[in-house]
């Protein structure tokens, strides 16, 4: 049985929306007026680069694409109600900055430094929203 | 060269008090504050009313935490300040009292830094944006993943890092004020559970409470007062900054450390090489690796193998938190910085009990907050 994401709504609408294909995430960005860095979350209240206030800013929505720069995995709940284990990633966003995201499933075999990956949705279990994971992109092997 | 840390006659250490740092307990903050500050009053031969000016470095207990602890100790009218800068709190409550002695504005001052552990909220998590992973802004994620990277690009295994805890627990053990106070061998560090990446929990600082205090004097309000130059530690730099942009991914840390121990020696006019002992930031065991090289004391690629060849023991070439660091001793947040200092007091005056560092003459003391401040003192014999 498959979920149909498309009824679901994003667990962060700021940062990502679900893309044309259905399981795959768009991110979402600001574009610095001032010096054309792509500011990410959208909603930032200055550009990290210049200091721009970022207003009337142009948003866009760029393929959640990235490469892996490292991970680990988390083997206790740092968080309340965080569930382990789970794989940590600092990915290159294609977009420009660096971001922590989750990767899906937990097999760290599965990796490698320099990775290309995507992000995907994930539906959640209140069955109303998806959250962002992040999966090898196709063809890209560990 | 002269710099404004040797105004008014220069900057001294003239007392030193702690509590010991302890798991969560129901002691009230003011009990371990008061602890430290009588025992600092003591240790340095002054009386609470001598005192012009107060720095209380705190994370977690509230407002005026000062007001509250030093009414206890009689209402003398004195100027209290309470500093917050995470981790870092008690290192900044520590430079703001410098930086009052220097400019003449006071000649004796207490720093002192108090926590209890529960009620510490952060600035990040009311940002209000979204992250994609909601560890974005946990520190342990962060050093795991620059455990990994460090040990990749050094070709080590774990167990380089895991020494560091080994070295850390095995000098706590020596410490009365620290909070752990069992040796651990490596077989323990590394056997004791995961908790990121290749981080044991054994390589983690504890949650704690505790407080520490330095009672400074100016040179001049040494004299006046007719204290012993012999048990007074000069400070001979104070440097701090915060984050810039990544020169490459991972090095947003080591630029920041290696940013504020450079200008601190050179405002101390020493090279890394002079430190003779060294206590610095190991909330996780992997920085006391990286921080190492940061700061100069070995040279960059090398730390692993310093320490592996004993020259940061106590003995060896700079004892590297011979206190038992973070790992070992504590990190109770508001007085971890200046009980950095105390231990650096101690050891540069020869009392130091147990972990004496023969010969100490020159120390730093280096702290991070939250990853994106820094802070450097250092410190010396008045006859250095």
């Amino acid at each position: 049985m498959t979920t149909d994401l498309r009824g679901l709504q994003p667990q962060h609408p700021s940062l990502f929306q679900l893309a044309a294909d259905g399981e795959s995430l768009d991110f979402l960005y600001a574009r610095c007026p001032a010096c054309g860095t792509l500011a990410f979350p959208a909603d930032v209240p200055g550009c990290s680069h210049c200091g721009d206030p970022l207003r009337d800013a142009e948003r866009i929505a760029r393929p959640g694409r990235g490469e892996l720069l490292e991970y680990v995995t988390l083997h206790v709940p740092l968080l309340p109600g965080m569930e382990v284990p789970r794989i940590a990633a600092d990915i290159q966003l294609e977009g420009g900055p660096i971001e922590e995201g989750v990767m899906a499933g937990t097999d760290e075999s599965a990796l490698r430094v320099g990775l290309p990956v995507r992000a995907v949705a994930v539906a959640l279990p209140d069955g109303e929203r998806f959250a962002c994971r992040f999966v090898p992109q196709a063809g890209a092997c560990a | 060269m002269s710099s404004w840390i040797d105004d008014n006659d220069g900057v001294y250490v003239a007392g030193i008090g702690m509590h010991a740092y302890q798991f969560p307990s129901e002691t009230p903050y003011t009990q371990l504050g008061l602890t430290a500050v009588r025992a600092a009053l003591a240790d340095a031969g002054l009386a609470w009313p001598q005192v012009h000016s107060a720095y209380v470095g705190t994370t977690s207990i509230g407002m005026a935490a000062g007001r509250v602890m030093f009414r206890h100790l009689g209402s003398t009218g004195l100027a209290v300040t309470q500093v917050e800068n995470a981790s870092a709190s008690g290192s900044f409550a520590f430079r703001q009292a410098c930086m009052e002695l220097a400019t003449g504005v006071s000649d004796v001052v207490l720093a002192v830094g108090v926590d209890k552990h529960g009620d510490g909220r952060r600035a990040a998590d009311k940002e209000g944006l979204a992250r994609l992973s909601e560890t974005a802004n946990v520190p342990a994620v962060k050093f795991a993943m620059m455990a990994r990277t460090y040990l990749r690009e050094r070709s080590a295994d774990a167990q380089a890092m895991a020494q560091v805890a080994v070295k850390n627990h095995g000098n706590a053990a020596r410490n009365p004020y620290a909070q752990f106070r069992k040796p651990r061998t490596l077989e323990q560090v590394m056997g004791s559970p995961r908790v990121a990446g290749d981080l044991t929990v054994q390589q983690c600082c504890p949650r704690g409470e505790g407080a520490a205090a330095a009672i400074l004097v100016s040179g001049r309000g040494m004299r006046r007062l007719g204290l012993d130059p012999a048990r007074c530690v000069r400070v001979r730099a104070s440097t701090a900054c915060s984050e810039t942009p990544e020169s490459r991914y991972g090095a947003a840390a080591v630029d920041l450390v290696r940013a504020s121990a450079t200008a601190a020696l050179a405002q101390a006019g020493v090279p890394a090489s002079r430190l003779d002992l060294l206590e610095l930031h190991d909330a996780f065991s992997v920085e006391e690796l990286i921080y190492s090289e940061a700061i100069g004391v070995c040279e960059p690629g090398d730390g692993a193998a310093y320490l592996l060849r004993g020259d940061s023991q106590i003995g060896g070439r700079c004892a590297i938190n011979a206190s038992g660091g973070l790992i070992g001793m504590g990190h109770p947040l508001g007085p971890t910085g200046i009980g950095q200092i105390a231990e650096i007091t101690r050891q540069l005056r020869g009392e130091a009990e147990g972990r004496q560092h023969a010969g100490a003459t020159w120390g730093m003391a280096h702290m991070i907050g939250l990853g994106s401040v820094a802070i450097a003192h250092v410190l010396s014999r008045a006859d250095a």
